[in-house]
């Protein structure tokens, strides 16, 4: 009896399911079509201009994307493609829905000369899905087989393990880059941009997949060594020490994202990442374990060290938000007094001019000031939709800070409501088991470790942030994949999308059969 | 070594994570959602209350306050008062705030109560809004304006005036001069209307057309009060009403001086009985009855009629608190100032620091003509949804019983002696009894001239308390108006 994954292989037919593949994708067209339609019909009446720019501009896209695939990689995965033309059309719709209000708001506010709000902006977003589906179609198409691996200048997903260091000193870089002042961008509190020809760029982003291909590649090496040598102490077999010197960097590394970058999303997707990379390379519990036990430990100290307030906020605030609404000052009791508007110390700092009364007010009383404003109005958009939802164009998801961005999930759980959730997390779930999916059928370690880490991060990322925005857990910024606004997350994840797209491809065409129906001796050409 | 078995492992996790989302997603937007929509902090359900049409308040087959479609986006509906000036102290005013019934009853009006939602749970279910439910006050329309006109016509100041029907507690007039119109603040008159409820709001002085003069304020209620102080000593010191009293001259122990009776002839000569006493309203032999009482006795006597604390006319809706205070905060230094033996001799008339809102003095009338029981006093008669069933009903409630039957049936014979014999003869022709009453309210300021009473004189059904301000006695200012009121009321 051989692997699961042989198990699989044996009985998958070697079918193209191309057709399967197209009908999905009209169906993720007519959803796309429809929510622009709905949009349009419930504002204005009528059905929208941006109905056939936006929605036709994203057909055309997604079918030229789909040609591309069923001609160059026809063994392909039926479901990611249309998947992930779902989601992001289900995204644009939104992202065309708030830009409908918020650009409004905008122009009242340039208008009248106050403080104009981020706006949503449909035309680029409508760009960068241009860009990114580009991406993949390139990606489709100049990346080969992995049997081609040996042919001169091919590009197949399995190259890059040659590269393993080279592309984990490029993460590295990338994560720095917005901490290097002159290119970096602080943008919303978050120092997580650069600035290149005018364009904000996420470079975490793209390390997210370089980190991915460096784990994989440096697991594949070491994983003999790491799962088969150690001390056993009772029911747990520990590592050697010259084995646990790479945890301990990533831990390292990812102690640093939260203490200077303050961000314990990022921090948790990087190193959950490794952590779950690491078991299925080693296969061993106690790596997890004293994987979850290390980060527990540096989460610990985090929330002792005073300068690092702020984690203990955000968790403060993940237990009970009322007290921050509007500005919620910690006193190192551990009290939280409220400096909202409604506070006669906010009006006092405000007849005095201050720029922050709520910042200046919490000062004098020896606090750490947070806010939890954006968090419970993303809440009460959730509560406003309810089950059923008010309905795309009929709800008012722009009341929420952030509305098409961080907090793009609660627009859609106000317009859409519940069952619209349910569904848009069953998407995320089918595009992960089947990403894990190729994992299992693929023929190498490294693929394998490849395509279980890409699937696996992504799986993380819709977590922290979903879980983050519904209060499952503190909310820390990240993008939702396909859904939140913005260029690098939208170029990234359809380049995920293609790798997977190429993996499954791979995995699940027939294997080389030996020629055996051309007569008795086999001739053998020997020019 | 094969990694499948650990990249299944994997995959379930995952999948354990988005079930972990899925169950939040569901707990947050499934059984949070209707907390959510009503924390305190969103928004929200006051921008929300435009989009939905707003139920109805009637009286008496009137439409008081409806709301209509404004043809506008926001607000979407706008709401109309009938007669704004004349019914406005029951219906309050609507903006997104409110006051009044529309205060009390906002979460029924608005279509967002449980009792509404449960019972069109589909429609919630579907997203379809639920319609607000109609209120039905319990106040006669015609009573109603012809009190507001005789209010206004009686006063130079402020005037009240408040009826109730004695065994259900019903509150069938509650009239103020001045008034204001809700119309100007409606939501349909967007900032405008705003600016002007805050002009209201803001108002110096005595008048402050926004707190009603039946209800919400209070006045010195004078010689009314002489009702609340007999009843205490007849329960208390177990006189009735032909006990011989004193009602000759009274000198105040602290300041030596004397408190003078209004005339010092007929039952204010000397000595008289309790019901002489109380027609011809003798003020020294309430002020020597409170004395003897203490004021620590007349203010826990008192609060048994409703007095020193905030009576809930409906849920939230509380009347302003009447009180016999025995001790006051001056309002400049903050020093507390006992009622000593002089104060509490003015208190049993109605002087000193006793206040009382015309409904409290119609709750004092109510538990004499009702053998001693006060009834909690009600705005709203019945609530339906637009499908016509029945979401609420007022249910007669004893409030308290101040006095037995026996003192509550001599007090109620004492009161018709006043209009048979006493200060009102004026008003024979009403058959109405009461007690009048006048109060001084310091140099410059109008007096508060009162009746208080019920009627029909006999087998009552009404209880009442009126007050006007301007210059002369209660019973030829204020009863007369109360005499109309009544009629208007009975008529039927």
């Amino acid at each position: 009896m051989g692997s699961i994954g042989e198990q699989i292989r044996a009985q998958v037919p070697f079918q193209r399911r191309n057709a399967a593949s197209l009908v999905l994708l009209v169906f993720a067209m007519v959803l796309t079509l429809s929510a622009f339609a709905e949009v349009g019909l419930a504002r204005d009446g009528r059905i929208p201009a941006g109905l056939f720019g936006y929605g036709g501009a994203l057909a055309v896209l997604a079918f030229a994307a789909f040609f591309v695939q069923s001609k160059f990689a026809p063994y392909a995965d039926p479901l990611l493609l249309p998947l992930a033309v779902a989601l992001n059309g289900i995204g644009l719709a939104m992202i065309y829905r708030l830009d409908l209000d918020t650009s409004a708001d905008k122009q009242t506010a340039l208008v009248e000369g106050t403080v104009a709000k981020d706006a949503a902006d449909a035309p680029s977003q409508l760009m960068w899905t241009f860009v990114g589906i580009a991406l993949f179609v390139i990606a489709v198409l100049i990346m080969r087989d992995t049997d081609k691996t040996d042919a001169p200048l091919s590009f197949t997903p399995k190259t890059a393990q040659r590269y393993t260091y080279l592309i984990g000193l490029g993460a590295i870089i990338l994560l720095l880059l917005p901490i290097v002042p002159g290119i970096g961008q602080q943008i919303n509190g978050a120092r997580v941009w650069i600035n290149i020809g005018g364009f904000s760029v996420q470079p975490g982003e793209f390390a997210k997949l370089l980190l991915v291909v460096f784990f994989a590649g440096y697991l594949v090496n070491k994983r003999q060594a790491m799962s088969l040598i150690g001390k056993k102490i009772g029911p747990i077999s520990l590592p050697r020490a010259r084995d646990l010197g790479p945890i301990m960097v990533i831990w390292i590394f990812c102690l640093g994202v939260l203490f200077i970058q303050k961000d314990l999303g990022t921090a948790l997707l990087y190193f959950g990442l490794f952590v779950s990379m690491l078991y299925i390379a080693t296969q061993r519990v106690s790596w997890v374990v004293i994987g979850v036990g290390l980060l527990a430990v540096g989460i610990f100290i985090a929330t002792l060290l005073p300068f690092m307030g702020h984690v203990n906020q955000r968790i403060s605030i993940w237990q009970n938000p009322t007290p921050y609404f509007d500005g919620g000052c910690m006193l190192e009791s551990g009290r939280v007094v409220p400096v909202n508007p409604d506070t006669e110390i906010f009006k006092r700092f405000q007849a005095q001019g201050s720029e922050s009364p709520g910042l200046a007010a919490c000062a004098e009383l020896g606090g750490d000031y947070s806010d939890s404003a954006q968090l419970m109005h993303g809440l009460f958009a959730l509560g406003q939709g309810g089950v059923l939802g008010t309905g795309l164009g009929q709800g008012e998801p722009w009341k929420i800070p952030l509305s098409f961005s961080d907090f793009i999930f609660d627009s859609m759980g106000e317009e859409l409501g519940l069952t619209g959730l349910m569904a848009l997390l069953l998407i995320y779930a089918l595009i992960v088991q089947r990403g894990m999916k190729t994992a299992v059928a693929a023929r190498d370690p490294f693929l394998k470790l490849f395509a279980g880490g890409v699937s696996f991060v992504l799986a993380l990322q819709v977590f922290v942030i979903v879980g983050g925005v519904t209060k499952l857990i503190p909310l820390t910024g990240l993008t939702t994949p396909f859904l939140s606004q913005g260029g690098s997350s939208m170029m990234a994840n359809w380049i995920l999308i293609a790798i997977l797209v190429r993996m499954s491809h791979d995995a699940r065409k027939p294997a080389p059969q030996a020629i055996q129906d051309e007569g008795m001796t086999q001739v053998v050409s020997l020019r | 070594m094969n990694m499948d078995k650990p990249v299944r492992r994997v995959a379930i996790f995952a999948l354990l994570l988005f079930f972990g989302l899925m169950a939040q997603v569901n707990y947050v937007q499934g059984s949070q959602a209707e907390a959510l929509r009503t924390d305190k902090n969103n928004r929200r359900q006051y921008a929300d209350v435009f989009n939905a049409p707003r139920g109805q308040i009637t009286a008496g087959g009137q439409v008081l306050a409806k709301s209509d479609l404004t043809g506008k986006d926001n607000p979407k509906y706008g709401r109309t008062y009938k007669d704004g000036l004349i019914f406005s102290p029951a219906t309050g005013f609507f903006n997104g705030g409110a006051s009044k019934v529309e205060m009390s009853y906002n979460s029924l009006l608005g279509g967002k109560d449980k009792r509404i939602t449960q019972q069109r749970w589909f429609d919630t279910f579907i997203g379809k809004k639920a319609e607000g439910a109609d209120v039905e006050l319990a106040l006669d329309p015609q009573a109603q304006s012809l009190a507001y006109s005789r209010l206004k016509a009686s006063t130079s100041r402020r005037a009240g005036a408040a009826v109730v029907d004695i065994e259900t507690g019903a509150i069938v007039v509650l009239a103020s001069f001045p008034s204001f119109n809700p119309n100007e603040v409606a939501p349909q008159t967007g900032l405008k209307g705003g600016k002007r409820l805050e002009e209201l709001e803001n108002q110096r002085g005595v008048i402050k057309p926004l707190i009603d003069n039946a209800m919400s304020q209070t006045f010195p209620p004078g010689s009314t009060f002489k009702t609340v102080t007999a009843a205490i000593a007849m329960e208390q010191m177990n006189l009735n009403s032909s006990s011989i009293v004193n009602t000759g001259q009274l000198v105040l122990p602290e300041s030596n001086r004397p408190l003078p009776n209004s005339h010092d002839t007929g039952q204010c000569a000397g000595r008289a009985t309790l019901r002489g006493a109380f027609a011809e309203s003798c003020n020294t032999t309430f002020a020597e009855l409170a004395m003897q009482m203490t004021i620590e006795r007349l203010n826990q006597g008192a609060s048994k009629f409703g007095f020193n604390k905030r009576v809930e006319i409906e849920p939230d809706l509380f009347a302003a608190e009447s009180d016999v205070p025995v001790s006051i905060k001056d309002p400049k230094t903050g020093e507390t100032i006992q009622t000593g033996k002089d104060g509490t001799a003015r208190s049993g008339i109605g002087q000193e620091n006793v206040r009382a809102t015309p409904l409290q003095m119609a709750m004092v009338a109510q538990a004499v003509a009702n053998d001693g029981k006060i009834m909690t006093p009600h705005l709203v008669e019945k609530v339906r949804a637009k499908d016509q069933s029945e979401l609420y009903s007022a249910e007669p409630k004893q409030y308290s019983q101040p006095l037995s039957k026996d003192h509550a049936d001599q007090l109620a014979d004492m009161m018709r002696a006043v209009v048979t014999e006493g200060t009102a003869k004026n008003l024979a022709q009403f058959n109405i009894a009461g007690k009048t009453g006048t109060a001084e309210q310091g140099p410059g300021n109008p007096n508060a001239r009162w009746f208080m009473g019920f009627a029909p004189m006999e087998k009552p059904k009404y209880a009442f308390a009126v007050v006007t301000e301007g210059t002369g006695s209660g019973g030829e200012a204020a009863g007369p108006v109360a005499g109309a009121i009544m009629q208007a009321v009975l008529r039927k």
